[in-house]
């Protein structure tokens, strides 16, 4: 895998990315950005503007059209399809519709990217029934999704993301099938994670919401990158 | 394991899938174990004909009527005296009246009949080995004792049977090839089936770091758990069937004619179909799903 120089301290970079699903229609136009890591970003933009696709682009469910994307230094259009396990095991995914597996308990669910990547049995059911705890579903461990509310599938599917403690966590809607309270819970949450060291983004249209938390944020219209709000902490190219 | 073991067992009996995977490698053991065993059964019957008959000649004394001429008993005695005295012949035994009897008992049901009608003598005779001696030169050193002699050489119907047999090999061959390819295809769908239903978990597998080859071992070991019952069942179907296969041509071979050795190669052979299947259907398994992810992001 290469490893891009000027983006070793970079969360992510994104260089004149488009996306097209079909020929003549761009999901995303030229895309051009850069992240530093560790901190907590924002993506918003209206529905269809491209930001699950954007996001999709940075865990490897898509390869870009044209443009180049890094993520923790590695050049992912180079990344042979055996490194990418190793490169996706470093994010953490929160779906808005939860993608929890139906058939498992919440406990599994959580539990299943530390299997994917082998851990030790005893340090699994240790770790996740501590994060479960964390998150405040530890009292529904055993309990499969559907019988499960909207917000605690949420956290478990949190929990999910972030049992192996990745480097970034990307939420896509994360708070689209939940109520206020338990949206604003759940933001409060992303937030303590990304301060014990996970850069966060999170896609949203919730305007609400990112103004009440004042963190950067990217602002996608019809596939382009409109503003990079506080871009202070933003990252140039 | 990476995966849980309760991860795809819903997706295998999704749409019955699963037990569509069970009856295909049932069936499919049951007619390559009874192809093979049924033509090793065969071989093993034309093989103690082949040994019990390769070195014989039948001598054929007509019964004769004419009371003028030397009586059959007498004709007999030469006959013998002659073939006891040929250096190349090893034994020499006429065949009692009640064999005879019970050689020509398909053709001739009553018993009656068989004391009035002129039955043949005959003799059985074993050629020593790597002996040249053929049917001609006995008939002419007899000729002068019993004009009409007839002796009759085994060569050439064994020699039809032994081509028989092996266009049944190549038949069975050929069967248990196509149950094979039947068996790749048949789970391969049953693959496809899975992933495309699945095809949301399959992504999200990969979203939380699962590896090809993960996935693919997953689905090697459903099939392979599902697959060894049902293979089980399609080999003891299929020896029973040839046991009854054994118990139909119990009247044309005797089995204890083969060694010990040569029944313990055949059931070496018959017993790796099943396992041979199972260990086809799992990598049919798994090649197809590595197949179907790589074509995933």
């Amino acid at each position: 895998m290469v490893k891009a120089d000027n983006s070793t301290t970079m969360l992510t970079v994104f260089e004149g990315v488009s996306l097209s699903y079909s020929p003549g229609q761009k999901v995303l136009d030229d895309v051009t950005f850069a992240l530093p890591s560790g901190g907590f970003y924002f993506l918003t933009g209206p529905s269809g503007a491209g930001k699950s696709s954007l996001l999709r682009l940075m865990y490897q469910a898509e390869k870009p059209s044209s443009g180049r994307i890094y993520l923790f230094g590695h050049d992912l259009t180079y990344a042979r399809r055996d490194e990418l396990p190793l490169l996706r095991r470093q994010i953490g995914v929160v779906f808005q519709d939860f993608r929890l597996i139906p058939h498992l308990t919440a406990l599994e669910n959580a539990a299943l990217p530390l299997r994917l990547a082998g851990a030790d049995e005893d340090y699994l059911q240790r770790h996740t029934k501590e994060l479960l705890t964390w998150v405040g579903v530890g009292h529904r461990t055993e309990a499969y999704p559907s019988e499960l509310s909207g917000g605690e599938q949420q956290r478990v599917a949190i929990a999910r993301a972030v049992v192996n403690k990745p480097k970034l966590l990307l939420a896509d809607e994360p708070t689209g099938n939940v109520d206020d309270e338990t949206a604003i819970k759940l933001f409060h949450l992303f937030d303590e994670l990304n301060k014990m060291g996970t850069a966060v983004i999170l896609a949203t249209h919730q305007h609400n919401l990112v103004e009440r938390f004042r963190k950067p944020a990217l602002r996608l219209s019809a596939g382009h990158l409109t503003s990079l709000a506080s871009s202070a902490r933003v990252g140039e190219v | 394991m990476a995966i849980p073991t309760k991860l795809f067992a819903p997706c295998f009996r999704h749409q019955k899938l699963g037990l569509f995977l069970i009856i295909m490698v049932g069936i499919m053991v049951y007619v390559a174990t009874f192809a093979m065993s049924a033509e090793a059964t065969l071989s093993a019957i034309t093989f103690t004909w082949d040994r019990g008959m390769h070195s014989r000649l039948t001598v054929e004394i007509p019964a004769t009527d004419d009371e003028s001429s030397t009586p059959q008993t007498d004709r007999v005695q030469q006959v013998v005296s002659v073939l006891h005295a040929m250096p190349q012949i090893a034994t020499v035994r006429p065949l009692p009246d009640d064999e005879v009897t019970r050689l020509l008992k398909p053709w001739i049901s009553q018993p009656e009949l068989l004391k009035v009608l002129p039955v043949p003598t005959l003799i059985d005779i074993e050629r020593k080995p790597d002996s040249l001696l053929t049917a001609e030169d006995v008939r002419q050193q007899l000729k002068s004792i019993v004009s009409d002699v007839r002796v009759d050489d085994h060569t050439s119907w064994l020699s039809d049977l032994n081509n028989l047999v092996d266009g049944l090999t190549l038949i069975a061959a050929f069967v248990i090839l196509l149950t094979g390819i039947t068996l790749i295809i048949a789970v391969s769908l049953i693959c496809h089936a899975i992933i495309a239903t699945e095809q949301e978990t399959m992504s999200l597998l990969h979203v939380l770091g699962a590896t090809d080859d993960d996935i693919a071992h997953h689905f090697l070991i459903h099939t392979r758990r599902l697959s060894w019952p049902a293979s089980l069942v399609g080999f003891l179907l299929a020896m029973a069937s040839t046991a009854l296969l054994l118990y139909f041509l119990r009247h044309f071979a005797d089995p204890s004619m083969l060694e010990w050795s040569h029944w313990m190669v055949l059931g070496a052979m018959t017993f790796l179909v099943p396992i041979i299947a199972v260990i086809i259907a799992s990598l049919a398994a798994k090649t197809s799903v590595l197949k179907l992810l790589h074509t995933m992001p």
